[in-house]
């Protein structure tokens, strides 16, 4: 009875040694981000980027948190996320709310009418002529806030959360005398925990990550976010390294390691709390991939 | 008219909590609709829209008439397939594996970890390739040199840029992916894998007889949602890596990325229009080309 047992046991290594590998390649290039910010220039010079770098030097984040400008770029991130997340969320939750009422006789003409976006746009160009010229969004904080302010994947998500809600208990609220504002937000609402937590979640992730509205839409550098910060410098450094302006070994600049010091300091919030978030992430990935 | 009266003040509060919601989608998806125009006009900003004046066909001339529109389209579908095709195998086969993981310690730490990709910004991902890549300092060379190979300078050799496209594409999306599998793998019946256990059927069968045909619905939805966005080029992850480097142009400028530098480099406006509206078109038809294609064959996977 040993064979069978062992050869199980052989079975699980290489499965193990397989998701050990591929967890090497997922994680590699944050442990090597995190190694240069904090190696000394000169070792960066003379070995390269490395996980084992020769000389340690926090010059870097020195560099970077001596100017006001990464403490607005902060600013900046965290109002957009913060807003667009509470703004968002509301304003999905409510319109999923008329979509997923059986007595809403226009809530299919509702559907479609998010539906239709999804599948047929005018392209980017009238999109930015619309909210330059017209809206004269152009260098606002709201041109950061309100364009991707709702992605109908989630009112859809939501709706069919509600859905699944057993109809009874909305029924007996009514009947009890209960407005549709009451029912929304003392039963729909604290009913549906999982679904707004993962919402919440995605919205939010979306907004502290992006950098393509400010990339089209902001010119003011008192209105950078954080990811947009660290877009310039990029394509200042690599601006510089190709036309060959770089001096090398400069001791003023640390470059090379004060850009991947911001690529941490971006990501730092992110990874404080992935530890408590990510099993929400799973769970709403997984509601929405049973309920479809 | 009467009845839809009544129906909006029966159900006035909760259209009106709709009306923020709706209002968004009027003016962010359908007010730009008009701007199509563009697309047909020499555009500029004093007379409008509506007054400026009309060229016909002439920007989309221009933009087919050269290289352009070849290299774009292909490179943006090119690239695309790539990841579907690459991104679905891999994490399938790692959801299949995940699932063989006997102690749901390590599942659950093997999962933390390939899905951490996932929450970092495309920004932060093009310094990650370029900690990997680049000529100088990066660690791929390194490597190379360790192995006395010459080193390579990536960033000129447009060659090898789908490559690395498609391995970042894995790398950052598996995880999410494997996710989604898993949901399903962990749904399937426990019965069906006791009466096969009964009939002596080993694991390989399992898998290749119960285990995935049962993942191709999600699959085939998956693959969907992501065929429908094959004519959208993946334009943050794409121009945070590539940049305006023209030298990787011939292999990873996409639509999208085409259109950005004619509008923000150039300062053109109508032929970006144009070419937007043939990736609209292209992007529309072939979404409904795909839902009447999974009706035929099967009525219940299709997305509408």
């Amino acid at each position: 009875m040993t064979a069978p047992k062992k050869r199980v046991s052989i079975s699980q290594a290489i499965f193990h040694t397989i998701f050990i590998a591929f967890c090497a390649f997922t994680t590699i290039p944050f442990l090597l981000t995190v190694m240069v910010s904090i190696s000394g220039e000169s070792s960066v010079f003379k070995n390269g980027y490395s996980l084992f770098p020769e000389t340690f030097s926090l010059d870097a984040y020195r560099l970077i948190f001596s100017g006001d400008e990464i403490w607005n770029g902060y600013l900046i991130s965290i109002i957009v996320t913060l807003s667009g997340t509470v703004l968002g969320l509301l304003i999905s939750a409510m319109l999923a709310n008329a979509m997923a009422m059986p007595k809403v006789k226009y809530r299919n003409g509702i559907a479609l009418f998010i539906f239709i976006t999804m599948i047929f746009n005018a392209g980017l160009v009238p999109w930015y002529i619309f909210i330059t010229k017209y809206l004269h969004l152009k260098d606002t904080i709201a041109a950061l806030i309100l364009p991707m302010l709702i992605n109908p994947f989630n009112v859809f998500l939501i709706r069919n959360y509600f859905k699944s809600l057993p109809p009874a208990l909305l029924e007996s609220a009514e009947i009890e005398g209960a407005g549709p504002f009451y029912t929304f937000t003392r039963i729909l609402l604290p009913l549906s925990g999982p679904i707004i937590a993962t919402v919440a979640l995605f919205i939010s992730l979306a907004y502290w990550n992006d950098w393509g509205l400010a990339l089209w839409l902001i010119d003011s550098r008192e209105l950078y976010p954080l990811q947009f910060m660290l877009f310039k410098i990029q394509s200042m450094i690599n601006f510089m390294s190709s036309s060959g302006n770089m001096v090398s070994g400069s001791q003023t600049l640390p470059s090379e390691t004060a850009q991947m010091a911001m690529v941490l300091i971006t990501i730092g919030p992110i990874m404080l709390v992935y530890p408590f978030i990510q099993k929400y992430f799973v769970k709403g990935i997984m509601i929405g991939a049973v309920k479809g | 008219m009467n009845g839809m009266f009544e129906e909006l003040r029966r159900n006035k509060w909760y259209y009106l909590m709709a009306l923020p919601g709706l209002l968004f989608f009027l003016v962010f998806c359908y007010l730009p609709l008009p701007g199509i125009l563009i697309a047909f006009k020499d555009y500029n900003f004093a007379d409008g829209i509506f007054g400026s004046r009309w060229v016909g066909l002439q920007n989309f001339a221009f933009y087919f008439q050269g290289d352009y529109a070849w290299r774009t389209t292909f490179n943006t579908l090119f690239i695309n397939a790539n990841y579907i095709v690459f991104g679905t195998i891999v994490a399938v086969a790692f959801a299949i594996l995940l699932n063989e993981i006997r102690k749901s310690f390590f599942r659950r730490m093997y999962q933390s970890l390939m899905f951490l990709p996932y929450f970092f910004s495309a920004i932060v991902v093009g310094n990650f390739v370029y900690l990997i890549f680049s000529s100088k300092y990066g660690m791929f060379n390194q490597l190379l040199q360790m192995m006395n190979q010459a080193a390579i300078d990536w960033y000129s050799a447009a060659g090898y840029w789908v490559t690395i496209l498609v391995g970042v594409f894995i790398w950052k999306n598996t995880g999410y992916a494997v996710i989604l599998y898993l949901a399903t793998i962990v749904g399937i019946d426990d019965e069906l894998y006791e009466a096969a256990a009964l009939d002596g059927v080993n694991r390989w069968q399992k898998i290749r007889y119960i285990t995935l045909p049962l993942l191709v619905p999600t699959v085939i939805i998956v693959t969907l949602l992501a065929a429908g966005k094959i004519f959208y080029g993946d334009f943050q992850t794409i121009y945070s890596i590539v940049g305006d480097n023209g030298l990787l142009f011939e292999t990873t400028d996409v639509i999208d990325t085409y259109v950005f530098r004619a509008v923000k480099n150039v300062g053109d406006i109508s032929m970006p229009a144009a070419v937007g509206l043939y990736q609209s078109l292209c992007g529309f038809l072939f979404v409904l080309a795909c839902n009447w294609a999974v009706k035929k064959v099967n009525n219940d996977n299709a997305l509408f």
